[in-house]
């Protein structure tokens, strides 16, 4: 995976009011940290770090820092749940050639038996990598699976130089009947059914509450 | 429909209605999900309306999760009453939903499909609400 150059500038003051100046500007505040080194305090241009991110496990190489040139790979993320910016950035200091436990995409290809329905349990799984080789996803072929279908940890053809770091019985997707016509419309019409009690509300409550309910009630 | 089997208390305070979510803020069991651009209080019947506007929609071949529970009680009270003589008694259960949290997801259906189940859906709701996708590889 290609490295992606960002400018850092130390940060020296904190706190909300300083993140906020920081971010009206369009940088983002971050944190470098690992390998034994003190955390650096930083801010990252808004842009680029978003650009950046698009990518999983993208390898950042930091410049513009007093100690030099730092390789990082994004830790933590602090994303603004609605509008989506960048708020902060935690950033994991790595050396070239040195392995990391990093979870990657998984992404199928084909499409399964038409009864069937495909159920992914496991959307993105741990592997071990060397930080500078980290591979976009594993993609697993379901062309054709029919139900009853599986597939484990332990069946991913994993690049070379990638190991799992999960346990390889892992269940990471499986295929399951799908359900009928008379299934679906049964499992609406039971949605439907109780729409028309009101007095279901009340119900919820046991007896010897709503008794003491009342009495305290009588009393003011 | 939703409703807590059995409540501590009878009757509650409203919920409140400030702050953005903590959390709950990420597609996370499905591929396609339901976000709160607004705060609103989402009544179990709407929860259920919701959710049968999208299973009519897409029939065979997905999986809908609902991330909300109604789980706190709102009372009334009767119409034409002089105030006093005690709190109403209670008439919906609510979810308290703040603005960037995921409410439904689905999956096991093209893109196209779950759009329009997921439109479909959004108008039972009481909030203006937005389309959102599973976002793959970041911490």
């Amino acid at each position: 995976m290609p490295e992606v150059r960002i400018d850092a500038k130390p940060r020296t003051e904190f706190g909300k009011g300083p993140a906020r100046r920081a971010r009206a500007a369009g940088r983002v505040p971050a944190v470098l940290y690992g390998h034994s080194l003190e955390p650096q305090h930083l801010t990252l241009p808004g842009h680029e770090v978003l650009l950046a991110l698009r990518t999983p496990n993208v390898l950042i190489r930091l410049e513009g820092l007093p100690g030099g040139i730092q390789l990082a790979l994004p830790k933590a993320v602090q994303r603004d749940p609605i509008q989506g910016y960048v708020e902060h950035v935690d950033l994991l200091v790595v050396r070239r050639g040195e392995k990391v436990t990093v979870d990657i995409p998984v992404t199928l290809i084909g499409d399964i038996a038409p009864d069937g329905l495909l159920d992914q349990q496991l959307v993105q799984i741990s592997v071990e990598a060397e930080a500078t080789n980290i591979p976009r996803g594993i993609e697993v072929n379901v062309e054709g699976m029919a139900v009853g279908a599986a597939v484990h940890a332990g069946d991913l053809k994993l690049p070379a130089g990638v190991t799992l770091a999960v346990e390889p019985d892992i269940l990471v997707l499986h295929v399951l009947a799908s359900p009928t016509a008379a299934q679906i419309e049964a499992e609406i019409g039971e949605g439907e059914a109780p729409a028309a009690a009101p007095a279901a509300v009340p119900a919820a409550v046991p007896a010897a509450e709503r008794g003491a309910e009342s009495r305290t009630e009588d009393s003011g | 429909m939703l409703i807590p089997r059995r409540t501590k208390h009878r009757k509650q305070h409203r919920p409140d209605r400030s702050g953005a979510a903590k959390g709950g803020t990420k597609v996370t069991f499905g591929e396609y999900g339901i976000q709160a651009v607004e705060h609103s209080y989402v009544t179990n019947r709407q929860i259920e309306a919701a959710r049968i506007a999208m299973t009519r929609h897409i029939r065979r071949g997905g999986k809908v999760w609902i991330t909300i529970y109604p789980d706190r009680p709102l009372t009334k009270k009767p119409a034409e009453t002089r105030m006093g003589s005690g709190k109403g008694a209670p008439e919906w259960w609510i979810a308290n939903v703040k603005p960037g949290r995921v409410m439904f997801e689905l999956s096991g259906v093209p893109e196209p499909v779950a759009r329009e189940a997921l439109r479909r859906a959004m108008h039972k709701l009481p909030m203006k609400c937005k389309f959102v996708k599973r976002e793959l590889g970041e911490a």
